[in-house]
């Protein structure tokens, strides 16, 4: 019990300044846009914003559940696409001189910019955005995946080399959990530069998705819905993130000091 | 038992050792070169079964290179290394390493560390279960058997590095310098506790290190290594009774045997 109590205080400290400061800016948001007698194109008041998100939930649902979808999807992929070649350029020595220096090199590549060039190459739909998304993350899944790989201590391979381990013992049972904190931080990047993949490529050329309707509706000048919209997206991008730190933290516990309460001493 | 380590007989001791038992452990005319330069040059040791043997040397000299060349983990240039009686090629199951730093897995728990040897030998992890909290508590950290490294002093993680090395049985324990990153306090309780464990267990232990009061303390025989090339310059008998105490460090016997090293040590800076 008394552990409960003790989370919800730390919650509460951690997260009641930036909520408290956030919803005091809503207010003052929202009186300021009344007082001035500011025009609802130009800038909605919270009120408006929220009173468009539930009129029209419809809508954004189905906007908002194939741009989701996709970059999940594409999340998911350069997960697995990262983590593999990471592996591969952990073992060859030949692939990691010749292709880590292109992948560092094209990390400056501003990626969005591809984003019309894929439209001539696969069209326009889910096809595009499921590569942009897939090509963005991709990268920083890869390189912090192979920091993993490659950062086991000396000492640790040189111990499980005098037990006779094998390489692919060294591999899944050492270098894979030594990797995961890396992979994580790998993931955090790539889960909201998947969101941006995605809706980048909505805006270039698409029928749906939550990047569409936030052209769409800034094209009509309805403002309030675009606000919605992006109001929406921002609370998707949200909690795809919180799930990577939820997994992250049941994954990496060995790194997150919960249980120092009960630690030994010198 | 130890009449076979410590001869009070009129042979020497190299005879008593050759007649009632083949040697455990056999280097003969080793040589380690790093291209031109030579790291060990002509050594030759024989290790009796449950002897406690310790290489004694300044840092640097190559005496862990000489270990880590019995644990199969360098190639010797020269020479022959025999474990009883078949030559060293790779590591081997009937050896056990204890290094300098505990390197524990982060993200096991002490018992899953201590189980890991048996995980990468491939052996019924459930059979060793109970050994492995057997070697924690003769180590006296079973209470901790489920926590995190982590969670656990620097001393309490080298012992359970060194039941990490007990676990799957080995004949010969090796010991590179496993005490030197601890305090001063912590590293004399350390001895007595490895001397414990050791009688024990009766494994045959080769112990590296850089103290000449540990090496005395701990050995029935200390081997001192000079630097580079790093070769045997000098071998001492300790013949301290068993079990041995901390309180003996103050004895005059227990001065002889540190002077005596220490000569042998300054003589080789010359």
């Amino acid at each position: 019990m008394s552990k409960l109590f003790n989370k919800i205080r730390i919650f509460i400290i951690e997260l009641g300044w930036p909520i408290g400061i956030s919803l005091a800016m809503l207010v003052l948001w929202e009186i300021a846009v009344r007082e001035l007698g500011i025009r609802s194109i130009i800038l909605p008041p919270p009120s408006e914003i929220i009173d468009a998100m539930i009129q029209r939930h419809e809508l954004l649902l189905a906007h908002l559940w194939p741009s989701l979808y996709l970059t999940v999807l594409g999340f998911a992929l350069s997960v697995v696409g990262g983590m593999a070649v990471a592996v591969l350029i952990t073992y060859s020595s030949i692939l990691r001189k010749g292709f880590y220096p292109i992948i560092v090199v094209s990390q400056v590549v501003p990626k969005i910019a591809i984003a019309p060039l894929f439209i001539v190459w696969f069209g326009t739909g889910t096809m595009s955005s499921l590569l942009l998304a897939f090509l963005i993350a991709f990268f920083p899944m890869t390189i912090n995946s192979a920091l993993g790989f490659q950062s086991i201590d000396e000492d640790i391979h040189r111990m499980a080399r005098t037990f006779m381990g094998t390489r692919g013992q060294i591999f899944w049972k050492i270098r894979m959990p030594n990797a995961m904190p890396y992979i994580f931080s790998g993931m955090k990047i790539s889960i909201t530069l998947a969101i941006i993949g995605v809706i980048v490529s909505e805006f270039v050329a698409s029928q749906e998705g939550i990047g569409y309707l936030i052209k769409l509706a800034g094209g009509l000048l309805d403002t309030p819905l675009m606000m919605a919209a992006i109001t929406v997206l921002s609370i998707s991008g949200l909690a795809l993130y919180g799930l990577i730190v939820l997994a992250e933290q049941r994954t990496v516990y060995w790194q997150t000091p919960t249980d120092m309460s009960g630690g030994a001493g010198g | 038992m130890r009449a076979a380590i410590l001869p009070t007989d009129t042979m020497s001791a190299e005879n008593s050792r050759q007649h009632l038992s083949p040697p455990v452990l056999r280097i003969k005319a080793v040589r380690k070169l790093y291209r031109e330069l030579e790291a060990i040059r002509n050594v030759s040791l024989d290790v009796a079964a449950c002897e406690f043997v310790s290489v004694l040397g300044p840092s640097g000299c190559g005496k862990s290179t000489l270990l880590m060349m019995v644990a199969g983990l360098i190639d010797k240039t020269d020479g022959e290394i025999l474990i009883n009686g078949t030559p060293v090629t790779g590591p081997r199951p009937e050896v056990g390493v204890v290094f300098q730093q505990p390197v524990l897995l982060p993200w096991r728990t002490v018992l899953d560390n201590v189980l890991f040897p048996i995980e990468l030998l491939r052996l019924p992890r459930a059979k060793y279960v109970q050994r492995a909290m057997e070697l924690l508590a003769m180590a006296k950290i079973d209470d901790f058997a489920h926590r995190l490294p982590r969670q656990l002093s620097g001393g309490m993680r080298q012992r359970a590095s060194i039941c990490r090395a007990l676990i799957h049985d080995p004949s010969i324990l090796l010991m590179d310098e496993p005490f030197s990153a601890l305090d001063a306090i912590t590293r004399d309780e350390m001895g007595v506790e490895l001397l414990r464990i050791w009688q024990a267990n009766r494994k045959t232990v080769i112990f590296v290190t850089h103290s000449i009061r540990e090496a005395a303390f701990l050995s029935d025989r200390v081997l001192v290594m000079g630097r580079r090339p790093a070769t045997i310059i000098e071998e001492m008998t300790i013949d301290l009774p068993r079990p041995r105490h901390i309180a003996m460090m103050e004895e005059e016997q227990f001065n002889q045997h540190v002077r005596k090293l220490r000569k042998a040590i300054e003589a080789s800076h010359v």
